[in-house]
């Protein structure tokens, strides 16, 4: 029998309290290779710190997480991941293309011209290649920090809200190319209030308080709270959580 | 012009800066702690004795006459030594001037620092003529150092120059670094294989190029524009210069992570900046701080790097010289301690 391939993401148990706010409250979650799962739930539920634990960005006081099978900041570290951050996290004062160049070097692409100009494309940006971000609408800007979190093709990808401001056209390219990623292997794990773009997700957890309350595919979600559409199911669900 | 609305801003500034408790105890501390380093430093005028080298025999009667004579001096203290011993006395600092008395007698005198020089002359030819008698003539005065003609600024602009590399460097490095972490993109770096030694060597090497830039103008400006006379060379003006930059690079990576906006990071000047300033050398002489402060001084990179670069620039001495070598080192010990606690600081959170 051959071995399983650990998932890709595999959290188990995980609690962080900032100050009294217990941001993460025993939350369990796997997600297989190749999976797309998005986590929906209230404002301040702790998606982002959820995200950020598995980015290495902060140290769970209890529980365990791998990411790749090793602690996410070794998965970080081998360049693994990738991370698109909830507000766009860009150098204002550089060029969309100076920024991309960076993120690049950071992630040891090389070649990094013919990478970027893919980016570029995925986000329909070639046009303001030399335009400092800082002279970019919202939207733009967030479509830049997605191509940055693309550039080194990684394994994993965490998107906080990737598609907030973002018009309707973009919004479907976007989830046309995480398909594709997808299709490639890539694993997406993607926060997200928008019910449509919940619905293309394979898989859903429905976050509350910092705990995983319910879980599994939009229909399935539908079903189980006995709702019209998915909207009311997660109104329904979030409220019995309570 | 609406008073309603005026008030709603006023109100709203208020009651921001009332939750900012950082800035609302600096608005008390800071003067409290500048005046009382101003009143310790020059309130407690140390009238510090001038301590004085006889060269020469001992032993014989005018020598030793002199010797009783000036010991009884107010403000002298004075001991007798040979004229090689009395002139290395003299270079590291341990003597302020030297009273040769080979033949008729004369003066010598540091000379690197002019408030100290005249303090020093004062005080000698004062009890030199009491000594003496009113007949002899006063001994010519010969300098180690500079010479009659060096001004305030000749033993300023090192110090300044120094001064004002670590206050800009600091500044510049503690505010963009924090921009860094508030802009969100310190975030994405961290969640990239890049490491923190990475990133704060990648800061030190960025802000290096502006440091040496700005070093060369100050130098090229002090030297060409105001006209202060220097004695080593260039290069090694430019290494403790350098030097200086690179401690107020770290130091002001490590201080943004202490800071959760611009505000707190400018709070660090009054903090960081200021008692350098009165501390370091650059206004007191070391050795005369009050002995409250001067162990303060031997805490602060700015004291040794104004050290050697008055070493470098007034004195003449070669980067080789062992004065030199030990402030480098000890500079570059700061240097190190405060780059890895730069590095070991990013990660702290600041919500
Ligand atoms: N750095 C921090 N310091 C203090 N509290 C924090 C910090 N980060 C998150 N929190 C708190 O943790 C809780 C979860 O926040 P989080 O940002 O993870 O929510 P979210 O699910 O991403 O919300 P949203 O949908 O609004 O983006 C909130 O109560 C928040 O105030
Ligand atoms: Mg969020």
């Amino acid at each position: 029998m051959p071995a399983m391939p650990s998932p890709a993401i595999q959290a188990r148990g995980v609690t962080k309290t900032f100050g009294r706010v217990r941001a993460l409250a025993g939350l369990d979650l796997d997600v297989a290779r190749g999976e797309i799962v998005g986590l929906l739930g209230p404002n301040g539920s702790g998606k982002m710190t959820f995200i950020r634990t598995l980015a290495g960005l902060i140290r769970p006081e209890s529980g365990s997480i791998e990411v790749l099978g090793r602690s996410p900041s070794r998965a970080v570290a081998d360049g693994q991941v990738g991370y698109m951050t909830q507000a766009a996290a860009l150098y204002g004062e550089l060029t969309v293309e100076e920024n991309l160049r960076f993120f690049a070097a950071l992630n040891g692409v090389r070649a990094a011209g013919p990478r970027i100009a893919d980016a570029l494309a995925t986000v329909d940006l070639a046009d303001r290649r030399t335009s400092p971000v800082n002279t970019l609408s919202g939207g733009m800007r967030s479509r830049v920090s997605l191509a940055a979190a693309l550039l080194h093709a990684p394994s994993v990808l965490l998107l906080d809200e990737p598609t907030v401001g973002v018009d309707p056209v973009q919004r479907r390219e976007f989830w046309n190319h995480f398909r594709s990623l997808a299709a490639a292997g890539t694993t997406i794990l993607v926060s997200s209030h928008v019910m449509d773009e919940a619905s293309r997700c394979d898989r859903l957890g429905l976050i509350r308080d910092g705990a995983i309350v319910a879980e599994g595919s939009a229909a399935r979600l539908v079903e189980r709270a006995g709702a019209a559409d998915l909207e009311s199911a997660f109104l329904i669900l979030a409220e019995a959580s309570r | 012009m609406s008073v309603r609305r005026v008030a709603a801003v006023a109100g709203r500034i208020a009651s921001q800066f009332r939750r900012d408790h950082r800035s609302l105890g600096l608005l008390v501390a800071a003067p409290i702690l500048i005046m009382s380093l101003i009143g310790a430093l020059w309130g407690s005028v140390d009238p510090a004795s001038v301590r004085v080298v006889i060269a020469g025999d001992g032993a014989t009667p005018p020598a030793a006459a002199l010797t009783a004579s000036l010991s009884r001096a107010a403000g002298l203290s004075v001991r007798s030594a040979g004229l090689d011993a009395a002139v290395a006395s003299l270079r590291d600092g341990s003597a302020d001037a030297v009273v040769v008395l080979a033949g008729s007698p004369r003066v010598i005198v540091e000379g690197s620092d002019p408030t100290r020089t005249s303090g020093t002359l004062t005080a000698l030819t004062r009890a030199l003529a009491a000594a003496l008698g009113p007949a002899t003539p006063a001994p010519p005065v010969e300098y180690l150092y500079g010479g009659p003609s060096a001004s305030l600024l000749d033993s300023l602009a090192p110090g300044l120059i120094a001064y004002f590399g670590f206050f800009f460097m600091f500044l510049l490095a503690a505010v963009s670094f924090l921009r860094e972490r508030t802009s969100g993109t310190l975030e994405r770096l961290l969640a990239s294989p890049l490491t923190r030694g990475e990133l704060v060597a990648g800061y030190l090497a960025g802000f290096t190029l502006f440091a040496l830039l700005q070093a060369v103008i100050l130098i090229v400006f002090t030297i060409a524009v105001l006209g202060v006379s220097y004695r080593g060379g260039i290069g090694a003006i430019f290494v403790v210069a350098a030097g200086v930059a690179t401690i107020a690079v770290a130091l002001g990576l490590l201080v943004s992570a202490y800071a959760r906006n611009e505000l707190q990071a400018v709070q660090f000047i009054p903090l960081v900046i200021l008692p350098q300033g009165f501390l370091s050398g650059l206004l007191v002489p070391v050795d005369r701080l009050p002995d409250l402060l001067r162990p303060l001084a031997g805490a602060m990179p700015l004291t040794y790097a104004i050290e050697a670069l008055r070493a470098v620039m007034v004195k003449g001495y070669p980067l080789g010289d062992g004065l030199v070598l030990r402030d480098l080192a000890i500079m570059a010990a700061f240097g190190v301690a405060a780059l890895v606690g730069a590095a070991l600081s990013i990660r702290r959170e600041v919500a």
